[in-house]
């Protein structure tokens, strides 16, 4: 069973993308700070990692510094980074950073839940 | 937006346990100390130890959250009988950081009839970024206040030769990746052997911790290491756990076990 961490300031995404993804039969943990999903990460091997570009921190792109973080300690984990306001750059830098995709926050949870279904099989 | 340390600082949100250090005098023990544990509170990710301290020091919280665990702690530890010695978890960073905080724990343990000379602080350490001064400073004074330091996870990452010659420890606690299996290991009894005749030398006593498994006190007692704790003797417990188990009863004197326990017999 995939073991998943979703990393969202907002606690409905949180809530809603944590009910899709645990209908598609994987379980889930949730943070809602960056300095949350890093402690999570530093203790718990995850899967896949779904994380909001933006966590209310200071720079406004803290979902980077947690796609650097899960490249340095856990390879085989697979990342997707959410964004409503990223520029063109910011997407290319989650993509340098080795992020497996970039997806905007407009699209529907389900299809969300579908491209984190499609990576853990590329995964397997 | 509800962040995770408001969580933690929440009134009660704590969870204090207590597990037993114990003596290992031949083929009996008796209550040494006990290390007073914190969980955070249930149904959210600081339900998990290593999970909350790590958020904790990202967060730089340390002082704070430290302050509340040893709060609590102590005032747990007062509703229990007798007298026991007491060791509370803190962050190296805690005492470089806040030069109030020795006083602020007599204050705290004053406060709940308990005596310093009872206290033993078990320095945590993971990172440096500290005043050294203050750090020194702070250990000073818990000294002459009376209590006691430890070093706790001796083995691993920070807790190295350079803090033993900083600290001066009482006691070394030996991490849990050096105890276990070391019945059957060549190189971890090497270590167990090399800490303790350091441990002598420094004048500090040697805690094994992790010890799950009664073919691992052979190699302790080898090396003569007679403190010792882990699951083979108790898992941590709560205040009215801990005293219904009899660990507190007065001169207690017990066989060593023979295989783990769930708690300890009554």
């Amino acid at each position: 069973m995939a073991h998943i961490l979703i990393v969202d300031d907002e606690e409905a995404i949180l809530f809603a993308m944590g009910q899709y993804i645990m209908a598609q039969g994987c379980t889930v943990d949730t943070a809602r700070e960056l300095e949350e999903a890093q402690a999570l990460l530093s203790n718990i091997r995850y899967h896949l990692v779904v994380a909001d570009l933006r966590l209310s921190g200071i720079h406004g792109s803290e979902g980077l510094d947690l796609v650097g973080m899960v490249r340095e300690c856990c390879p085989s984990t697979r990342v997707i980074v959410l964004t409503a306001y990223g520029s063109a750059e910011m997407q290319q830098e989650a993509i340098r950073r080795g992020a497996d995709a970039v997806l905007h926050k407009s699209m529907p949870l389900a299809e969300v839940a579908d491209h984190a279904m499609r990576l853990l099989g590329c995964a397997a | 937006m509800r962040r995770l340390l408001n969580d933690i600082l929440a009134p009660e949100a704590l969870q204090i346990a207590f597990q037993p250090v114990v003596e290992l005098i031949g083929d009996r023990m008796q209550l040494h100390m006990l290390e007073c544990l914190t969980r955070g509170p249930h149904n959210t990710n600081a339900a998990r130890a290593d999970v909350m301290f790590e958020y904790v020091r990202r967060k730089r919280v340390e002082p704070t959250v430290d302050r509340a665990c040893i709060l609590l702690g102590l005032h747990a530890a007062a509703s229990l009988p007798g007298t026991p010695d007491l060791s509370f978890n803190t962050h190296a960073s805690t005492l470089g950081r806040d030069p109030e905080f020795p006083a602020l724990v007599v204050s705290m343990a004053d406060n709940v009839g308990i005596d310093p000379s009872r206290i033993t602080i078990e320095i945590i350490e993971h990172a440096h970024g500290w005043d050294g001064a203050t750090f020194d400073r702070a250990l000073r004074t818990l000294r002459s206040l009376g209590a006691r330091i430890a070093l706790d996870d001796v083995g691993l990452g920070h807790s190295n030769y350079q803090m033993m010659i900083d600290t001066h420890p009482q006691y070394m606690k030996l991490d849990r990746y050096f105890v276990h299996g070391a019945h059957a290991d060549l190189d971890r009894r090497a270590v167990l052997e090399s800490v303790a005749q350091l441990s002598r030398k420094l004048g500090a006593r040697v805690v094994a911790e992790g010890v799950e498994d009664t073919r691992d006190l052979a190699p302790l007692s080898d090396a003569g290491i007679d403190l010792a704790q882990g699951y083979l003797f108790a898992r941590p417990l709560s205040a009215p756990d801990l005293i219904a188990s009899g660990w507190l009863q007065p001169s207690a004197r017990i066989a060593a076990p023979a295989r783990p326990l769930a708690a300890f017999p009554a």
